[in-house]
């Protein structure tokens, strides 16, 4: 791997363990056994490895949702389920950027361009939320009503931006398992009471997972 | 499909579009401020050098995000696949499981009978036989033995002909 990879996936993966206002580069670069000229030979401070970091997050996480804006997750036959496990796609691929979320409003305020990145890619979560709705509504998964179904849509685009923020500050510590799976629990909880009795075993199933999951991990 | 569904589903794309064209007129807008910075700030060559650096920045970006999604939708389905058999390890055995794997289980001994049927004929009738069916027989044992559960058997080898 070339040098300048290592150092991003460093940076990534000690700004999600330590927080990203933590990180300094000499830690970057202590962490990498290289010295600090090195790493500035790539990279001319903490600013610029952020910044790409979160273009490689933007890339990732915009392409996963376009894809149900694009086309149906599940063809007009095909399983519902697929709608539900892509959650956990999303959810997946959220986490492992997870330090932007962990201190959103200060990352956000102190870099413009990633604000503005980061508000169209709340806009895309949001149209990727309303196409699997609307795919649930148009084969009759769910029954809502336009105004109820935009409320979903929101609440739902709202449980996704700030889940880990809020599973963090509630239990620090749990395991990406749980953290991810609680989430889409949670999103299934809001879908649940739109939903007929068949799709509901899917909600039982996540709820047992759930419950098998948090006795494994005490 | 009843009008009056279609009249919802209709309705129901319409606000699509609006959020997704929000979205886009978000991004419209991002690109207005950076050149309206820009013109502020910096003498005309600059400013010439940097839009069309910009914009070529931008087309790049766009032509990856165009050649990234169709390698996207595929791994967004590989993704999903691997989440569903993660999820299926997990859950709970139901009663439809239990009759799915006894279902498979009937299926794969009725193979296995039929292969081992066809081999004890085939066994039988390799001396009197000529020389091509002796060879097809072997071919067909062996795979036969060593893959009982496949369903691609050679020539003979238990599946319907």
């Amino acid at each position: 791997m070339k040098t300048r990879d290592r150092i991003l996936e460093t940076s990534l993966a000690l700004f999600n363990a330590e927080g990203e206002a933590h990180t300094t580069t000499i830690d970057i670069a202590n962490e990498m056994d290289i010295s600090p000229g090195n790493l500035y030979y790539h990279f001319k401070g903490k600013d610029q490895i952020i910044a790409e970091l979160f273009q490689q997050y933007e890339l990732a996480l915009g392409s996963t949702l376009t894809a149900p804006i694009e086309q149906p997750l599940s063809s007009e036959k095909g399983p519902v389920e697929n709608n539900w496990y892509y959650l956990y796609v999303v959810m997946e691929e959220m986490y492992q950027y997870r330090f932007l979320y962990y201190n959103l409003d200060d990352i956000l305020q102190r870099y413009p361009d990633i604000r503005r990145s980061f508000k169209r890619l709340m806009q895309l979560k949001r149209a990727a939320m309303f196409a699997i709705c609307q795919t649930l509504l148009r084969r009759d998964i769910i029954a809502a009503r336009d105004q109820q179904l935009l409320g979903l849509v929101d609440n739902m685009t709202l449980t996704l931006t700030f889940w880990f923020n809020y599973e963090q500050l509630l239990h620090d510590g749990r395991s990406p398992e749980v953290t991810i799976h609680q989430g889409v629990l949670q999103l299934l909880t809001m879908v649940a009471p739109y939903l007929g009795d068949k799709e509901l075993s899917f909600y039982r199933d996540c709820e047992s997972i759930y419950a098998t999951l948090l006795q494994a991990t005490g | 499909m009843s009008d009056e569904k279609s009249k919802v589903s209709d309705k129901a794309s319409e606000i699509a579009k609006n959020i997704w064209l929000a979205g886009v007129g978000a991004y419209g807008k991002a690109v207005d401020e950076a050149q309206g910075r820009l013109e502020r700030a910096m003498e005309p060559p600059k400013l010439f050098r940097d839009l069309v650096k910009a914009g070529s920045a931008l087309e790049e970006d766009a032509r990856s995000a165009l050649e990234a999604s169709a390698a996207a939708k595929s791994s967004v389905e590989q993704r999903i696949n691997r989440v569903r058999e993660n999820f299926h390890m997990q859950r709970p055995a139901r009663i439809e499981d239990i009759a799915a794997l006894q279902k498979k289980v009937d299926q794969l001994s009725r193979k296995v009978d039929k292969l081992s049927r066809a081999l004890a004929e085939q066994g039988l009738s390799e001396k009197p036989a000529g020389q091509r069916r002796t060879a097809t027989a072997k071919v067909t044992g062996r795979k036969a033995t060593v893959k009982p559960s496949r369903k691609k058997g050679a020539p003979g080898g238990g599946k319907k002909a």
